[in-house]
């Protein structure tokens, strides 16, 4: 037994041996030419449209940065991106990471949903590679006390709380009152803690949430039943959080409905901001608010790489890819910055970082917390305007005025 | 009633003695009746003493009507070639998806009319159907087992989804409804694209019962159903019918998808939400009955729709089967088949 006990042990400690062999080996190797970046996305099932973008959207920083002559301090090395295909599941996110760092990848980026980042997030932190992520909302992924992970974008509490606190500002810069609001959610994680935190900052600041409405993901192809259940209480505004499908049906009811309330105003909505949203909705999406992070439409760097992009490969580029497009600036800025593609002085490197000019739009560089949460990331708001979504507020990022009460 | 029955395609009346049709209603009727009167005592007593809002609940119920029809349209396709063929139809919710796509193709590429491309799918997705059967399944029509021909609607579901993926790609598309906008009945909302879905819906219902009951396809079609082997032996091409009845079973599913289009957002993934619920729709309506499919698909979406002011998130839809269990477990052959 004790034999066998032994065997095993030996085997472990060989195993690691290798490893650590192979990634200190295949460091000095590389460090001069080309230094890998791994991205996990959904390429394939029912997410594959985003996924793709936000790869082509990893792909397109690469070349950037190549272009521009490589990572500096070490000799001009060039980036190299190698595709995983999470397939949308958590277990295939994790298989491909793994397979993706022992491949030579010295860091990795993805990967849109919160379970998949939640099963990457762990496998980088045991490789000691630091994860970059570019999308998922959900708190917990940074809750785990990780060294390796860092994220540029709002986590789902942040949203909530920030999404309070501009409905409260943008009411007063219009000379309104908000007194009630019913909340429409899709239920878990996700929506659960968006709402959470709304709710807590909201009562803090006199809004009472008179209704919280919860429906499923799965098999929900009508919302009218919702919406009016949300309007029993006559609220100001009907609050939404949700994904593309479902918020979009959740409009169409407002629509049809034609309520008595100042607007409807999505937190993290997959929809109302979205490219395709106007069109899809058509005069239902009129006036809609949303508060989200979004690339920033006043920045003539963001608005070049959007030109180039949608030239490139015939699609918008929608707010996911531009960060999978930061992520990788990220990740580039840490190999400069550290001088090395060791991946744990590039994940030093990054958590030391101050990178100005965001492609996103909010205040002050992108800077991380312990958590590797980015400290300035916050929310802005955005409108749909004669079809185009603006951004409204506040007014340092507005490209259109904000039009309130909304005109539902 | 004949105890060899297996599949019902119209209704248990059609193996009742014709003398006592006219007096007697049969089982099904009996059972159809009486869930229609439980369900209207249900609705009242949530009216009387619910604790909602009398309007909230009549939205409840014309949506639940409504997204009911949608149900059971989704559902006709695949309870006809169950009821034929025997076969599980896996790549239903895949050619919900086509049959929607195909509308978008056709609205986007040549400006058509949204229910004109519908009508236009239709002998398209027959002819798909019509050409999957006699080329592909009816190889494996030989089979004892269940398996391959259900492991080949499942490879084929896995073909479209990505073929449509790698055509349109991922990103969420529509079509406009040539006819918006909505009706009001008693304060409630009800949208002229569903109310046009809900029309398809019974439309579709009774082109099929008349189809099977009156013409001479239908007659060979129940023939095959009852008995392959008599119906051949009477000189009846079993594989074409067959054939014909994917091509009919994939019709149905052209009909739905297009008319689901004015009010989806198109992924090339959108059928398979119907796809679950069509299955239990389908077995409780009774394998391969069209009353069935229709009623079961109007009790679904009732029931999910009412269960929500109630229950709220996915507790309406464990409600669906928490009383799916209890009806098979009072009544496994469904509301409205046969007993075998």
């Amino acid at each position: 037994m004790t034999k066998r006990i032994l065997s095993a042990a030996a085997i472990v400690v060989a195993m690691f041996g290798v490893t650590a062999c192979s990634t200190g080996g295949g460091d000095t190797a590389s460090a001069a030419d080309t230094i890998m970046i791994g991205s996990v996305h959904p390429l394939s099932g029912g997410l594959a449209g985003v996924g793709g973008l936000m790869n082509d959207g990893a792909k397109l920083a690469i070349e950037d940065i190549n272009a521009a002559g490589g990572i500096e301090s070490l000799d001009g090395a060039l980036l190299e991106l190698i595709d995983g295909d999470s397939q949308g599941s958590a277990e295939t996110g994790q298989s491909e990471a793994q397979r993706l760092i022992s491949a030579g990848a010295v860091a990795l980026v993805g990967t849109y949903q919160s379970d998949v980042t939640q099963n990457v997030a762990s496998v980088a932190e045991r490789a000691k590679v630091p994860l970059v992520i570019d999308v998922a909302v959900d708190d917990k992924i940074l809750s785990q006390g990780y060294q390796y992970s860092f994220r540029i974008q709002p986590d789902a509490s942040s949203m909530g709380q920030s999404g309070a606190n501009e409905l409260v500002a943008m009411a007063a810069a219009s000379d309104l009152t908000i007194n009630t609001v019913s909340y429409i959610h899709i239920e878990g994680a996700f929506g659960g803690s968006v709402f959470e935190a709304f709710k807590a900052e909201a009562e803090g600041l006199g809004i009472t949430v008179a209704k919280e409405v919860t429906y499923s993901g799965t098999n929900f192809s009508d919302a009218t039943t919702q919406v009016a259940d949300a309007l029993t209480v006559n609220p100001d505004v009907i609050v939404v959080t949700g994904y593309f499908p479902d918020n979009l049906l959740v409009a169409q009811a407002v629509k049809a409905m034609s309520p008595d309330i100042k607007a409807v105003y999505g937190i993290a909505s997959g929809a109302f901001d979205d490219s395709s949203f106007p069109t899809s909705a058509g005069e239902a999406a009129s006036g809609i608010l949303s508060a989200n992070y979004h690339y920033s439409a006043t920045s003539d760097r963001a608005a070049d790489i959007r030109t180039r992009f949608e030239a490139k490969y015939g699609k918008a580029m929608e707010t996911s890819a531009m960060l999978s497009y930061q992520a990788v600036e990220v990740i580039a800025a840490g190999l400069e910055e550290g001088a090395s593609a060791d991946p744990v002085e590039l994940r030093d490197a990054i958590s030391g970082l101050s990178l100005e000019d965001p492609l996103l739009a909010f205040k002050g560089p992108i800077e991380f917390d312990e958590r590797g949460q980015n400290k300035n990331a916050s929310v802005i708001v955005m409108q749909v305007q004669d079809g185009v979504i603006q951004q409204v507020y506040p007014i340092d990022f507005a490209t259109a005025d904000l039009v309130f009460p909304t005109g539902q | 009633m004949t105890p060899s029955t297996s599949n019902v395609l119209i209704h248990d009346t059609e193996t009742e003695e014709p003398t006592r049709r006219a007096f007697v209603l049969s089982p099904a009727w009996k059972v159809s009746l009486g869930v229609t009167a439980l369900a209207i005592a249900a609705l009242a007593l949530i009216y009387l003493v619910g604790d909602r809002a009398d309007s909230l609940v009549t939205q409840a119920i014309v949506t639940g009507l409504l997204l009911g029809g949608v149900y059971a349209l989704a559902s006709l396709g695949l309870t006809l070639i169950f009821g034929v063929l025997g076969i599980v139809n896996f790549a239903q919710g895949a050619m919900l998806s086509m049959s929607m796509f195909i509308v978008y193709f056709m609205v986007s590429t040549f400006g058509m009319n949204t229910y004109l491309a519908v009508i236009v799918t239709v002998p398209i997705m027959f002819g798909f159907g019509w050409l999957f059967q006699s080329t592909l399944m009816n190889r494996l029509s030989g089979d004892s087992g269940h398996e391959r021909p259900l492991l080949v609607t499942l490879g084929l579901s896995l073909l479209i989804i990505n073929t449509l993926l790698m055509i349109f790609g991922g990103r969420p598309l529509s079509v406009d409804a040539p006819i918006e906008g909505s009706l009001r009945i008693l304060g409630a909302i009800a949208d002229y694209p569903r109310m046009i879905a809900f029309g398809g819906a019974v439309i579709v219902a009774a082109a099929l019962a008349l189809i099977l009951k009156k013409s001479p396809l239908g007659l060979a079609i129940r023939a095959v159903s009852e008995n392959n082997e008599g119906a051949s032996l009477v000189g009846i091409n079993v594989r074409r019918i067959y054939a014909l009845t994917f091509g009919l079973g994939s019709a149905a599913v052209a009909v739905a998808g297009g008319l689901l289009t004015p009010f989806t957002s198109l992924i090339p993934s959108v059928g398979d939400q119907y796809t679950t619920l069509a299955f239990v729709i389908v077995v409780l309506g009774g394998l391969g009955s069209i009353p069935g499919a229709v009623i079961g698909g109007l009790f679904i979406g009732l029931l999910q729709t009412v269960g929500s002011l109630y229950l709220p998130g996915s507790g309406s839809l464990l409600l669906v089967f928490v009383v799916f269990v209890l009806i098979l477990f009072l009544r496994p052959q469904g509301l409205l088949g046969a007993k075998k």
